[in-house]
């Protein structure tokens, strides 16, 4: 499953660049993620993403792995997690791309997301779906907190 | 394999609405169980305790006045077979004869259908054109839910945590009044599903009022208030000219989803044909 949000954010592109890097604020925009922690600066981190549709909730501890950087223009990252009481493992492929200058930043996120395991019972659309609410609303959220923030 | 759970027996509804509420997310109405005792088992969902309330009756089906009223735990089987409902409901009757499987109709519920809120249902498209109301009980207190209002999301509807949905009322159709509800799909599965209500005027020579729903092609079904007003009242030849433009709209409206059975550019142009078809359907009724 492929995502692409565009969001236009009024903050000038150093400021959008340091806040993804404060992970604890960044990660906070990200709706059912919780419990960020820095395993190594700049490279490894790790989350707990919780995420329900309906009656079925998931809970998958994540790993999130920085594979590529590009100082204020490009991050690539690549995050994996498996929920074990269900049975089910996902992985997104992320790439966050930052154009723009002076006081506005026109950020991008492009996801590959896949999900195997029971949850995949739910159906593909539904999981899209939901994946893609979220994503808007990671992307609004970051949006929101920055432009709070001037 | 299903895990350990705790099986409560209520006797009334407001006893089972006192172990809803108390219990919260830990607990779950358990009907038929033909769709959670499939996702427990499947590990998908957990609950420390199922509230039964099948000893609970709600199994029947009455006439009052012009509504008929539908306990939540009459089973698929049942409306399929009831003479009462054949005569006033025939369109229920006919969709209920294509849900899912015998096995499944024998113990699944219309209630548990509809709360269950499973996006690839038929029952609540239906309902929602033909205007029913949903009667949600606490026991201690009771609310009318419209059908078109009763459903949120895939998997979620209006009913609050100690709620207990018991009586499905439909208004019986008027004279003149013709229903139908076609639906496509891969063997049990529907994918589009499109339910037309509505009502001949001036000696059938134009559409009175008319409620369309679509159902399975989005994440629940859905009142399509746009497309009706393209036809409702409409003479014939232009309401017949207009159901393109009217499907194109409910196709749109319909928020389908792409998936294995179909990409959602595909399943809105099922909802158009769809519409058309039961919209003609409906009209030979009056």
């Amino acid at each position: 499953m492929q995502f692409q949000k565009d969001v236009e954010i009024r903050a000038p592109r150093e400021k959008v660049w340091n806040f993804i890097w404060d992970v604890d604020r960044f990660i906070s925009c990200l709706p059912g993620c919780k419990d960020a922690k820095t395993i190594e600066e700049g490279k490894r981190y790790s989350a707990t993403m919780v995420e329900k549709v309906g009656p079925f909730k998931v809970e998958f501890p994540t790993t999130i792995e920085v594979l590529e950087k590009e100082e204020l223009t490009r991050i690539k990252a690549q995050a994996s997690g498996a929920d074990n009481k269900i049975g089910s493992r996902m992985k997104v492929e992320l790439d966050v791309n930052l154009k723009g200058e002076g006081e506005t930043t026109f950020l991008s996120f492009v996801a590959g997301v896949e999900i195997v395991g029971k949850l995949a019972a739910l159906g593909h659309g539904i999981i899209k779906r939901k994946a893609d609410q979220v994503l808007d609303e990671f992307a609004q959220a970051v949006k929101q907190r920055l432009e709070g923030d001037s | 394999m299903l895990k350990r759970f705790r099986l409560e027996e209520p006797e009334s509804v407001k006893e089972a609405c006192e172990l809803l509420g108390r219990f919260g997310e830990n607990a779950k109405v358990y009907a038929g169980g033909t769709e959670l005792l499939l996702a427990m088992k499947e590990g998908l969902a957990h609950y420390e305790r199922l509230v039964n309330i099948k000893k609970l009756g709600l199994n029947q089906i009455k006439r009052d006045n012009g509504t008929i009223r539908i306990g939540a735990l009459c089973t698929h089987r049942q409306l399929e077979t009831s003479p009462e409902l054949q005569r006033v409901l025939s369109a229920l009757v006919k969709l209920e004869r294509n849900v899912a499987n015998v096995r499944v109709r024998q113990a699944g519920t219309l209630g548990g259908n509809l709360c269950f809120a499973e996006p690839h249902a038929d029952p609540g498209t239906l309902l929602i054109a033909l205007g029913a109301k949903f009667l949600a009980d606490t026991g201690t207190s009771k609310r009318e839910i419209a059908a078109e209002d009763f459903f949120v999301d895939a998997y979620e509807t209006r009913l609050a945590a100690d709620e207990l949905l018991t009586e499905i009322q439909v208004p019986a159709p008027a004279a003149h009044c013709g229903v139908a509800y076609l639906k496509f799909g891969y063997l049990e599965r529907p994918s589009v599903g499109v339910a037309v209500a509505l009502t001949a005027r001036d000696a059938k020579k134009s559409v009175g009022d008319i409620k369309i729903a679509v159902g399975c092609a989005g994440p629940a079904p859905k009142r399509m208030a746009e497309a009706e007003a393209l036809l409702r009242g409409k003479s014939i030849d232009e309401a017949t000219r207009g159901l393109p433009k009217a499907g194109e709209v409910a196709g749109r409206a319909a928020q389908a989803i792409s998936d294995l059975h179909g990409s959602q550019e595909y399943k809105e142009h099922i909802v158009g044909v769809l519409l058309k078809r039961a919209f003609q359907s409906a009209l030979s009724q009056c």
